[in-house]
């Protein structure tokens, strides 16, 4: 079954590395690690951790690089050769074939094997508390002080209140002993300064309110812009316990393997299930379950209604049940986006506007995305117009700008060179994304 | 001449109606209903300080309360299984053939996530051409209409199970076969081929069974003609692109006649005076006003009774010119001024490429057109028998025989398949079908003629269906599913052949066992017999494969010739037998929105106005101003008719410039009983709209003479959008004529330039704007016919809410692009510029109005202009709309507070304003607050809320995705390909749209152009639309 699927792999492989690559001389890591995503040995392998096939880190120490470059090669080829570690190996993995990379030059392997060699090991870190649970305990807190405080102020009232009625009925009774009293200042005239105290009452209200109105006003103002609708560090449970952390992170699967329509479509799109069964149908972690299926696993199977025990050809039921994801970007009708403007166009990478999402156990909303949000990054990020035909006509005109004007130029750059923001090409007009 | 040209909207602003001076002085009807309202218990107006406090209070509260929610949780559900052709956030393309009429027309779905949202013409059918009309436009919010039958019925009661009804009425079927009872199975016209074989097969499994087709709008008379004139009852293919000259006597060729969207796409380009071959010349002689008629250069009213006797009066001037017999004249026809003689002079000099058609349903007329056009010699180069139209091939005759043969009950069993006698051939069929042992209708809803029946086993829409066409023969068309099944119906070929037994066995489903991942297309029975029967012709799986994505199969047409036998002399006689006295007649015709009635639950085609009165949401009797004024009619009254035996009291009346002195119209498709919500339902207490002009004799005749009328006691206002945006007498529509357009081609169009004040810093886009793209638009005022098809398809596109009939009337109507209409007048030799002029004229033959009968017309399609120096943008508070460095007027809803400034600022009055939120609201009961019609909203384009302005975006979203296609692909801007909605609609490519930076670019050729002008220039607003002066071919033979 898995072999099935790795020569599909092995197919995508190939058409994707059909780009000619440029010949280097020495094994570049850089280079490697380009290689390594664009041949997607990700899915397989991992640096630390063993997955479908071993663990990669050390490998260069086990094995001699001319062992790894016919291995890596062609692994049916080298079997057939008749070489012992290389049969061992493939018993060892239950007689699952690893894809054939024959369009790999042995320097692209070298390549590969370098970027293994130096690639930095992972940082442990400790699961993010998120920045929502801390905040909320916070302001918990505060309401409770602040419930205190306008308990305290009502009792305060009231006693004082108490009291006065109590003098006045001893002074009615014997005004000689409490004129005294009586006349005085009340309480909060006394504490105010004399200058104040004098003042006409309406002008002192109204002066008090501004105090304390404007403070309040403020904030509101503050709040109802950057708070109220604004879901950042938005992480709801979802159906499934997905972690990016370990298939993004750990396993350093190229984003666009789940997301395949970053690059053509304004949707990112969520994974159909049988991009996820492309590796579930193997990768079922029974040796951490007592032998049944990992439990978030099982659920991908009750979705489709697929039982991995039954006949081929059967496997699949009549009751498929559709996974309900909880959406966390949320963008309002009125905004559109694109994704792959951004991706494909901007070049951006993913992580620029969703944070560092290869280390999210659970995902969470890491921007504000509101609009002040986006209109930042459409004034300062540049645009590659130098290498994508559309943008001739713009960036022939911010050259020859360049040339006029020097560094009075707009599109001065901070290296010298010519610097094109969204924000000149249009980028902060309104129909570009409200329509 | 044409530079002192009056134009003028209606009748109200000619006369300078008090009512209309009144409303024109406000774009907007601002009253609010607000005494209404605070005048319910508890609300008085009166109410005092303290209920102020109270309300005052409660309000603050509740608002404060009811901001107090939780942010909804969203979800997100993507595929079990990924089709592999379905990428989300990007839009698939099907080819398919249009089902709206029985046209077929080869159509292009826009299917977004497995559901259409939109359908426009295929570039690569010969029917279309890549143009489609408002129904076919308007066709795709019939398959979310909640009115559609969820589940088949028996004797009215909700059947879940196809299997058990299928049982009873194969046993019923049977058993009335054996008993040597007829079976009649009643469709409109069908012609696909493997629809045809599957009626056939079910013929052919009960022998009395027996297929009869009809048309609603009958075309019995042409096609008999021809049966007795040509041996074959069909109606020629007509080649309108190799016609110099037409003549239409009554037929509205480009609205609703034969195959519109095929003939306004061939007449669109012999309309162009630089075209080649030279530019067209159309003769029009009618009663009423057509669409059609609008456009032509010589229109020339006429009582249609006399039709016959005009006809050999034309037959005989030809005849004389070409040396035939002529037919003996009993009566001499002709009309004033010479009118045929001088388009038999036309014809003459056009011999061999130009054309006669007739839009009557009489026999003898289309006989006389036959002997005209032989004797033209078009036969061959215009008129093609041999790939001859299969569009229509009811019988009228046929049809009566099944009426006859179910109530003598030699007709046992009836099945209706795209027919509805009862709405359209008269209440003697509801007590017919009810004789009958079994009636079976396949209505998608349960409509008027299903209503009576005993099975109703609802037919799949056309865009979840299989299907083929053969529309003209040896042309062929495929059709397939773009969504699946939304209810429990199914497709009326499957069921016949169900019911034969002939259906294909799937046998255990092959695919069950494989779930989620089986392949339900391919399991469909009727998928497997029509890939079948087009398999067994010789297609193999490739050329299957390729048909499917084109969505047509190309064929050869027989090339049988078929000889001319008729003869027109001996139809002298029948010539002879016209009444001179008819008394008034009243005319018949299919309206461009509704048509025959079968959309006569679709909201898109009742709030498209019609192209010539501008009337939405109701029919009326269009009455010429001399009848007008002799019964003392004036706007909002209201008119009773009768006809043989039927009165209606109180129908709307309308004065028709241009209607036939002596005569009426009445528009067919409407009042329907058993619509639904929005077309009405008795049963369900909807709101009949209009009246069903069928029962007048509609139909079966354009036609009926001796009609009484007399003022009715009632006032009715009608839902125009004519008049609500006043011309002011302004220079906003130009013409020539081609003479003129010959010596000069600035003719028409050299005012002189007007001073140029502004206040603003000039801006010049072209310099300063981006270096990318330069939007502009042009539209020729001679393509263009008025028929609103842009209309539609702009409000499909962008979301643009239906607002109904009492809207309407506020003047609050939401289309972003409207197609203004402008009469004026000529008369014999000149033009009346003046109204008083007209008002001489009025009083010089008081009781003849000769001159109201003669009208010319402007159609005008206006929409933003997307202006330079933008008069919007100068006055919005809150800068909700401004212009891109790309020209283009943005409008940004998000921001708008609905101030309306802009709207009133705008000199072309295009602004909408959201006055309801018309989503989601039930008293907009127009699909778009049901989850279901919701399926048609454009995902790209945001629903607008109450209180914000809206206006064209010169499909902005279409523009952007254009734009980021060719940058992922790396390509320069002049290679971006952007079609507005409007435009991709335009039948007759009126309409131009692209980017002025590309100097090569159509757009770029058309603003050099000289007929080029814009509206309102002298006002400096620099707009970004060029119209095409209107050039009329009235140079005289």
């Amino acid at each position: 079954m898995i072999i099935k699927h790795l020569k599909g792999w092995a197919l995508a492989a190939i058409l994707a590395v059909s780009a000619p690559v440029l010949a280097q001389d020495a094994p570049s890591a850089d280079e490697g690690k380009k290689l390594y995503e664009a041949n997607n040995c990700g899915s397989c392998h991992a640096l630390d951790k063993k997955v479908v096939g071993p663990a990669l880190r050390g490998v260069t120490d086990r094995r001699s690089e001319e062992w790894l470059i016919q291995w890596i090669r062609n692994n049916e080829k080298f079997r057939k050769s008749g070489d012992a570690d290389a049969n061992a190996l493939y018993e060892e993995y239950g007689g699952a074939a690893m894809n054939i990379f024959e369009n790999l030059s042995p320097l692209q392997v070298q390549h590969i094997l370098e970027y293994i060699k130096t690639a930095p090991a992972p940082v442990q870190e400790k699961a993010q508390t998120t920045g929502v649970t801390a905040e909320e305990d916070n302001s918990n807190s505060i309401y409770i002080l602040l419930i205190l405080v306008a308990v305290f102020a009502v009792v305060l009232l009231v006693l004082s209140k108490v009291k006065n009625t109590l003098l006045r009925v001893a002074a009615e009774q014997d005004p000689e002993t409490y004129a005294e009293q009586m006349n005085k200042l009340p309480l909060w005239k006394r504490l105010l300064p004399k200058k104040l105290a004098n003042m006409n009452t309406t002008v002192l209200s109204l002066f008090i309110t501004l105090i304390i109105g404007l403070p309040m006003a403020g904030y509101g103002y503050k709040f109802s812009i950057s708070e109220v609708g604004v879901q950042k560090g938005y992480a709801p449970e979802q159906p499934i316990a997905f972690s990016h952390k370990l298939h993004a992170g750990d396993l350093q699967l190229n984003c666009r393997y789940c997301h395949s329509t970053v690059e053509e479509s304004k949707s990112a799109s969520i994974p159909a299930l049988n991009t996820c069964m492309n590796c579930h149908k193997g990768v079922q972690l029974t040796e951490k379950y007592n032998g049944n299926v990992s439990p978030e696993i099982q659920k991908i199977y009750d979705a489709l209604d697929y039982d991995p025990e039954a006949k081929p050809g059967e496997e699949f039921g009549d009751n498929p049940k559709p996974i309900r994801w909880v959406r966390i970007h949320n963008l309002p009708d009125h905004a559109y986006f694109n994704h792959s403007q951004h991706v494909k166009v901007g070049k951006l990478e993913c992580q620029t506007c969703h944070g560092p999402i290869e280390r999210m156990e659970k995902v969470q909303q890491w921007n504000t995305l509101q609009m002040g949000w986006c209109i930042d990054c459409h004034r300062n990020a540049g645009i590659d117009a130098a290498n994508n035909n559309y943008y001739a006509a713009l960036h022939a005109k911010a050259a020859s700008d360049l040339e006029n004007n020097g560094n009075n130029s707009q599109y001065f750059g901070p290296d010298g060179k010519v610097r094109i923001t969204p924000a000149m090409n249009g980028g902060l007009e309104c129909a570009k994304c409200h329509y | 001449m044409s530079n002192n040209m009056k134009y003028w909207k209606g009748e109200e602003e000619l006369n300078r109606d008090a009512r209309f001076l009144a409303a024109q002085k406000n774009e907007f009807n601002e009253s609010l209903p607000l005494d209404e309202v605070l005048s319910e218990d508890g609300f008085e107006l009166n109410s005092n300080r303290r209920d102020f406090l109270k309300y005052f209070g409660f309000s603050v509260t509740a608002v404060t309360l009811a901001a107090c929610y939780k942010t909804n949780v969203r979800h997100a559900v993507p595929y079990l299984v990924k089709p592999e052709e379905v990428t989300p956030g990007v839009a698939n393309y099907y080819r398919s053939t249009c089902g709206a009429c029985s046209v077929g027309c080869g159509i292009e779905v826009k299917v977004r996530e497995g559901r259409p949202i939109k359908v426009d013409g295929s570039a690569d059918s010969p029917i279309s051409g890549g143009g489609l009309c408002a129904a076919g436009q308007a066709s795709i919010l019939s398959l979310y209409d909640t009115e559609r039958l969820a589940n088949p019925l028996h004797l009215g009661a909700e059947a879940k199970d196809w299997s058990e009804l299928d049982n009873g009425i194969k046993a019923k079927l049977a058993s009335i076969s054996q008993s040597g009872k007829g079976i009649a199975v009643v469709s409109g016209t069908v012609h696909g081929p493997t629809t045809l074989k599957a009626i056939s097969d079910f013929t052919a499994a009960y022998p009395t069974a027996k297929h009869v087709m009809y048309d609603a709008v009958s075309y019995s008379g042409m096609l008999d003609a021809n049966a007795a004139d040509f041996g074959t009852r069909a109606i020629p293919r007509y080649d309108f692109s190799k016609a110099n000259v037409i003549v239409s006597f009554a037929a509205d060729f480009l609205g609703t006649w034969v195959s519109p969207v095929e003939f306004s796409k061939a007449y669109g380009k012999k309309r162009r005076p630089d075209a080649e071959g030279g530019m067209n010349q159309h003769f029009q002689f009618e009663s009423a006003l057509s669409m059609t008629g609008t456009n032509a250069d010589h229109r020339f009213p006429m009582k249609m009774s006399q039709e016959r006797l005009y006809l050999s009066s034309l037959y005989n001037y030809l005849a004389q010119k070409a040396g035939a017999t002529q037919m003996p004249v009993v009566k001499q026809g002709e009309l004033a001024g010479n009118a045929l003689k001088s388009a038999a002079e036309a014809l003459w000099n056009a011999k061999g490429a130009s054309i006669v058609v007739s839009g009557s349903n009489d026999k003898v007329s289309q006989q006389l057109v036959n002997a005209i056009n032989v004797l033209l010699g078009n036969y061959g180069s215009t008129l093609h028998m041999d790939q001859h139209s299969k569009q229509h091939q009811g019988s009228d005759s046929e049809l009566a025989a099944v009426l006859k043969g179910l109530n003598d009950k030699s007709i046992a069993a009836v099945i209706f398949y795209g027919a509805n006698p009862v709405y359209n051939r008269g209440q003697e069929w509801q007590a017919a079908i009810a004789k009958a042992e079994l009636s079976v209708s396949f209505a998608a809803s349960k409509d008027e003629t299903a209503t009576v029946c005993q099975y109703v086993c609802p037919d799949s829409h056309y865009l979840e269906s299989w299907s083929d066409a053969e529309p003209q023969a040896g042309v062929y068309h495929l059709g397939q599913p773009t969504i699946t099944r939304v209810f429990n119906t199914r497709q009326a070929q499957l069921s016949l052949l169900t019911w034969s037994g002939a259906a294909p066995q799937i046998d255990a489903d092959p695919f069950a066992k494989k779930g989620i991942l089986s392949q339900k297309f391919e399991a469909d029975p009727y998928y497997i017999y029509l890939a079948n029967n087009w398999k067994s012709q010789g297609l193999n799986e490739a050329a299957w494969t390729k048909a499917l994505e084109m969505g047509v199969v190309s064929g050869t047409a027989s090339a049988a010739s078929m000889a001319y036998s008729g003869n027109a002399v001996a139809l002298a006689s029948e010539v002879a037998s016209v009444k001179a006295d008819n008394g008034i007649e009243l005319n018949f015709y299919a309206p461009v929105g509704v048509r025959d009635g079968a959309h006569g639950n679709n909201p898109w085609l009742h709030e498209m106005p019609d192209p010539v009165s501008k009337v939405s949401w109701d029919n009326y009797v269009a009455l010429p101003k001399s009848l007008a004024s002799e019964l003392g009619i004036k706007e909002r009254d209201t008119v009773n008719i009768k006809a043989g035996e039927l009165m209606y009291q109180n129908v709307p009346a309308l004065i028709q410039p241009g209607q036939a002195n002596g005569t009426l119209a009445m528009a067919l498709g409407y009042g329907r009983t058993a619509a639904g919500k929005v077309g009405g339902s008795v049963e369900k207490g909807f709101e009949t709209i209009g009246f069903n002009a069928f029962n007048l004799g509609g139909g079966t005749s354009t036609v009926v003479g001796n009609v009484e009328i007399t003022k009715g006691d009632a006032q009715y206002h009608l839902a125009q959008t004519q008049t609500h945006h006043s011309i002011e007498g302004r220079d906003i529509v130009r013409e020539t004529t081609l003479d003129a357009f010959k010596k000069n081609p600035k003719a028409g169009n050299d005012k002189a330039a007007t001073h140029v004040y502004t206040i603003w810093e000039k801006r010049d886009y072209r310099k300063d704007g981006s270096p990318n793209h330069l939007w502009g638009m042009a539209i020729d005022l001679n393509a263009c016919t008025g028929c609103g098809s842009c209309v539609v398809s702009c409000s499909i596109e962008n979301n643009v809410p239906v607002v109904g009939r009492d809207e309407i009337r506020l003047r609050r109507e939401m289309h972003w692009i409207r197609i203004d209409r402008y009469y004026s007048f000529v008369s014999e030799e000149s033009t009346m510029t003046r109204e008083a002029d007209i008002a001489t004229a009025d009083a010089a033959n008081k009781g003849e109005y000769s001159h109201w009968e003669n009208v010319q017309v402007i159609h005008q399609p206006m929409m933003c202009q997307h202006c330079a120096q933008a008069p919007c943008e100068t006055v919005c508070p809150v800068l909700a709309t401004t212009h891109s460095s790309e020209g283009l007027n943005q409008m940004t809803y998000n921001r708008c507070i609905g101030t309306k400034y802009c709207g009133n600022n705008c000199p072309y009055k295009v602004r909408r304003f959201n006055w309801f939120r018309y989503n989601d609201n039930d008293a907009f009961d127009f699909h778009f607050n049901n989850p279901l019609g919701k399926m048609v909203i454009n995902p790209d384009v945001t629903v607008r809320t109450r209180g914000v302005m809206e206006k064209c975006s010169f499909c902005v979203q279409r523009i952007q995705e254009g734009k980021l296609k060719a940058k992922r692909a790396g390509k320069s801007p002049n290679e971006v390909q952007v079609e507005t909605a409007c435009q991709r609609a335009c039948p007759s490519n009126a309409i131009v749209f692209g980017d002025l930076h590309n100097p090569e670019s159509e757009i770029s050729k058309l603003y050099r152009n000289e007929r080029g002008f814009r509206v309102l220039d002298e006002i400096n607003v620099q707009s970004s639309v060029t119209y095409m002066t209107k050039v009329r071919n009235t140079t005289k033979a």
